[in-house]
């Protein structure tokens, strides 16, 4: 499932649905809302190019990790502090090709699906600068493996029968 | 002008419809969706200027002060990336459809 919505998901019913023969791991990314004096946050996304590029994230990451299956949804609209902004969902045949191929699919949406966050506060609101600051001019220093200042990443192995 | 190409140039001087979509900040500076005309032969950054000149606050989040896209702009044509210093000479055409937008922050 490869989806920018509204709505929340299920997360345990996706977990049950990504198991498949062959499945050791499954890793669960859950990125929420985190309380930094904010109110609310809002997401927007240029939809029609963000899904062909989460479709595209998850087959290189299928291919390149040999995961058995992929489950991406990036929430939009507005969100309350704790809920769920991005579910990603990884099973493979063992750990280290579940992590790692979370960690790609995270890293990747986060430097090229045109997805923004304006975080809103009491007083007005402030848009969350992107982690990868080059545009369509000259690329600057690449910034790819910062973490995250902006979400709680909540990652967590659910399952691990390998 | 040739003589009988009347027909061509009447063609050539309609107005062509152009998709502009502004996305976060530059959404709310310049509004988003818009539906603009151009003439045949316009070129890509000279329609966003003309576009963004509206609002003097969105023009300065997208254009520095020699009228070039600051370099964290992010400027596709109907789904495909186009490099600031190609846009100056890349013409649209009708029905195109343009994303300007600043760094993505999603994740």
């Amino acid at each position: 499932m490869i989806a920018i919505q509204t709505d929340d998901v299920n997360i345990g019913d996706l977990v049950i649905a990504a198991k498949r023969r062959g499945t050791g791991a499954v890793v669960v990314f859950d990125g929420v809302v985190r309380d930094d004096d904010i109110t609310e946050m809002e997401l927007e996304a240029y939809e029609d190019f963000a899904i062909k590029e989460l479709e595209k994230i998850a087959k290189n990451a299928t291919e390149q990790f040999k995961l058995l299956h992929v489950d991406i949804i990036h929430r939009i609209g507005r969100l309350l502090i704790g809920e769920n902004i991005l579910i990603i969902i990884v099973a493979a045949g063992h750990r280290e090709e579940a992590y790692a191929g979370s960690r790609f699919i995270i890293e990747a949406i986060k430097g090229s699906v045109p997805i923004w966050k304006k975080e809103l506060t009491k007083d007005g609101g402030r848009w969350v600068p992107g982690e990868h600051k080059h545009g369509s001019g000259k690329p600057r220093s690449n910034r790819a493996m910062n973490t995250s200042i902006f979400l709680l990443p909540v990652i967590s192995v659910i399952f691990h029968l390998g | 002008m040739r003589w009988n190409s009347k027909s061509e140039n009447i063609l050539e001087e309609q107005e062509m419809m152009v998709k502009i979509r502004f996305f976060a900040r530059f959404r709310e500076l310049l509004g988003t969706d818009l539906i603009t005309e151009a003439a045949a032969g316009t070129m890509f950054t000279s329609l966003i200027i003309t576009v963004a000149k509206k609002n003097p606050e969105g023009y300065a989040a997208i254009f520095d002060e020699n009228g070039v896209f600051h370099e964290y702009v992010i400027l596709m044509k109907n789904g495909k990336r186009i490099d600031i210093a190609d846009a100056v000479m890349t013409p649209v055409d009708d029905g195109d459809e343009i994303a300007i937008f600043p760094p993505v922050a999603g994740g």
